[in-house]
């Protein structure tokens, strides 16, 4: 069988490169000890929103999927339940995504995206930990800890999207 | 400027927020050990430093009490507390002794409770109480003396046997030995209960070793009290304690040794000398009082032991004999009976007990 | 790219009039959680599970220390005065460890890797006081 030769567009380089980009943070994160488990600055959702708002929402989704599981087995991660965690809130969080760029422009800019995504990921994990990994554990305590954190690296992650989509 | 106000806007909120999340109910706790029993007390709506101030002052008032009607202890400088010297004034014979007037007043009160009660609530059998060995706070197994209790049975100390005169008292009989037990923490409840009213609390819970007595309520709710579970270590059921209620129970899990697979528990039958065996536990609910009349504390305390005592059939004549209308028996076989008004306020804490209803 | 450091200002410059009340929003959402979800009660006794089985419940007013075993070794618990915490774990990341000490009704900790949560237990009782 000949190898057939793909075409690739300029665009389709940028795009892998962003998503290298996007696993390089991932794992620099994944080895940057954390106070708590699932409370992460989510630099990665930088590299998500921005393609979000360069090529659309079909290409942030393929980057934020194949960042999932790249790092993931990058890291020999996966299927772990860390895996498990990832891609639940990856998931959930491209799905509010998805409804959150319908928001009117005018009055709702990267940041409020960045934080509803980072709402999305902790919620997704959050889920994935409940439904499947621990049923019983009692983990509502935590969700204040997680959820102040995603408003914060949210906003922060948010601002440096703006910056990024506005130098450009 | 708009923004600028906007993030003025969003700081107040923290802020806001910040309070909001400090305000802690304003719920005082305290437990404590006086009366040689586990005193609690818990008052709502105060703030925390009113509240320890109004507790150390009930607690004062406990230990004094203590002090003064214990059976069988010394009070802390060593004298001997005013109820001993009154017992010994009685095996002495029958010249009187004075004393003090609340003391005069319970004696006639706790008369008139043991007549009512036709001798089952008997607080003159002290050496009864003390051959069975309950008259320590660390008890054993003892062996029984059944000579010596036919003895003290046959000497029949009663209650009328006691001669009041203002306030000088002695006892026709020199086998009378007052043991207040089965009074003092009711009496205690009601005291209580006067030092709160007098401090202008509204909102209070005081839990004597078991006799409890509310005032006001729990914030929005009444106060709710667990039935201790007489052979498992949970409450059986709980009930809404309205404001002046008080709600008693009397066990034979409490205290009591087992000797040859028998259990004797510290609720002695006058009648014959020996524990009873033949319940676990009665618990009664008690109204508030009018003025004149036994206070709900004394009643709650008091009332559970003549019908404890009393066998099954004779049970809740001997409650109506008190008034009592709101009522739980638990037989030896913990077979629960429960009387009707009681059934309607009790909350199983099991999904499915079974028990029988009276009138 | 390696400006976004001189962001001077960013507040006003990147944020709309709605990210202003998605912001405001999300801190009440959050106090709200906090006010809920956190009590301040102590804990009485702590729940282990493995798994989906409840390895047992403690008392919190002893000291001992707990072996549970589970899919990648034994993880150590230890109780003491109010208290308790993994203080031992076969896991990589030792998160579980770093939790710390639990003292709060509702307070959990979790070992991923090993399938192992504590969880505090109140304290609630459902009434004020017992007749006994």
């Amino acid at each position: 069988m000949n190898a057939r030769h793909i075409q690739t567009t300029i665009e389709d380089h940028q795009v892998a490169k962003l998503a290298a980009f996007a696993i390089a943070l991932h794992m620099i994160e994944a080895v940057i000890p954390s106070p708590l488990p699932g409370v992460k600055p989510g630099i990665a959702n930088i590299i998500t929103l921005f393609v979000l708002y360069q090529y659309g929402f079909a290409t942030a989704a393929w980057v934020s999927i194949l960042r999932v599981f790249a790092s993931n087995l990058l890291l020999g991660q996966f299927l772990s339940p860390t895996f498990a965690l990832s891609l639940g809130g990856a998931s959930l969080s491209l799905g509010i995504l998805w409804l959150a760029m319908r928001l009117p422009k005018h009055y709702f800019g990267p940041v409020s995206l960045s934080i509803l995504a980072a709402f999305g990921h902790i919620a997704g994990q959050l889920i994935i930990v409940r439904l499947w990994l621990i049923p019983h554990a009692g983990i509502s305590y935590l969700i204040p800890i997680f959820a102040t954190a995603a408003l914060f690296f949210g906003l922060i992650n948010g601002l440096i999207t703006a910056r990024l989509i506005t130098s450009k | 400027m708009r923004k600028l106000i906007l993030f003025a806007a969003v700081l107040a909120v923290i802020g806001f927020g910040i309070l909001q999340f400090k305000k802690k109910e304003p719920l005082y706790h305290s437990q404590s050990y006086v009366f040689g029993t586990l005193v609690d007390i818990s008052i709502y709506g105060e703030s925390n430093e009113r509240a320890r101030v109004v507790t150390n002052l009930i607690l004062q008032d406990f230990q004094q009490l203590h002090h003064r009607f214990h059976a069988w202890e010394t009070d802390a400088s060593g004298n001997t507390s005013e109820l001993r010297k009154l017992n010994e004034a009685f095996a002495k014979g029958t010249s009187p002794i004075e004393v003090q007037a609340d003391l005069a007043n319970i004696i006639r009160d706790a008369t008139a409770l043991s007549v009512k009660s036709h001798g089952l609530f008997n607080p003159a059998i002290g050496h009864l109480i003390g051959t069975w060995g309950f008259q320590r706070d660390e008890f054993s197994a003892v062996e029984i003396n059944q000579a010596t209790i036919k003895n003290l049975v046959h000497a029949a100390p009663r209650m009328t046997d006691i001669v009041l005169n203002e306030r000088n008292v002695y006892s026709k009989n020199p086998h009378v030995k007052l043991d207040l037990g089965g009074y003092a923490k009711g009496y205690a409840l009601d005291l209580a209960l006067q030092r709160l009213r007098k401090e202008k609390i509204n909102h209070a819970l005081v839990n004597i070793g078991g006799n409890i007595i509310a005032l006001g309520q729990h914030g929005q709710k009444p106060w709710r009290v667990g039935i201790q579970h007489p052979r498992a270590p949970t409450a059986l059921a709980t009930v809404d304690l309205p404001s002046g209620w008080a709600i008693g129970t009397s066990g034979d899990y409490q205290r009591y040794f087992i000797q040859n697979h028998q259990r004797y528990c510290h609720i002695i039958d006058p009648r014959t000398g020996y524990p009873v065996q033949h319940t676990q536990s009665v618990t009664v609910l008690i109204p508030p009082q009018s003025v004149h009349q036994t206070q709900a504390g004394v009643l709650s305390d008091v009332a559970t032991k003549p019908i404890f005592i009393a066998s099954a059939e004779n049970k809740y004549q001997m409650a109506n004999v008190f008034g009592i209308e709101y009522l739980m028996v638990i037989d030896e076989k913990s077979n629960i009976s429960v009387s009707k008004k009681m059934a309607k306020i009790l909350y199983w804490q099991q999904p499915d007990v079974q028990f029988s209803t009276f009138e | 790219m390696c400006n976004f450091l001189r962001l001077n200002n960013p507040l006003t410059r990147y944020l709309r009039l709605g990210d202003y009340l998605l912001i405001l929003m999300s801190i009440i959402g959050i106090l709200w959680l906090f006010n809920n979800l956190w009590s301040n009660e102590q804990a009485a006794k702590v729940q282990i599970r493995q798994g989906e089985t409840i390895v047992g419940t403690y008392g919190l007013n002893q000291t001992r220390e707990i072996q549970v075993k589970g899919p990648i070794g034994t993880n150590t618990i230890s109780i003491s005065n109010g208290r308790a915490r993994f203080s031992k774990s076969p896991c990589r990341n030792q998160y579980c460890i770093h939790q710390g000490w639990l003292n709060r009704a509702g307070q959990a900790a979790i070992c991923l890797p090993n399938q192992i949560s504590l969880e505090l237990i109140g304290g609630t009782k459902p009434y004020d006081s017992l007749t006994y």
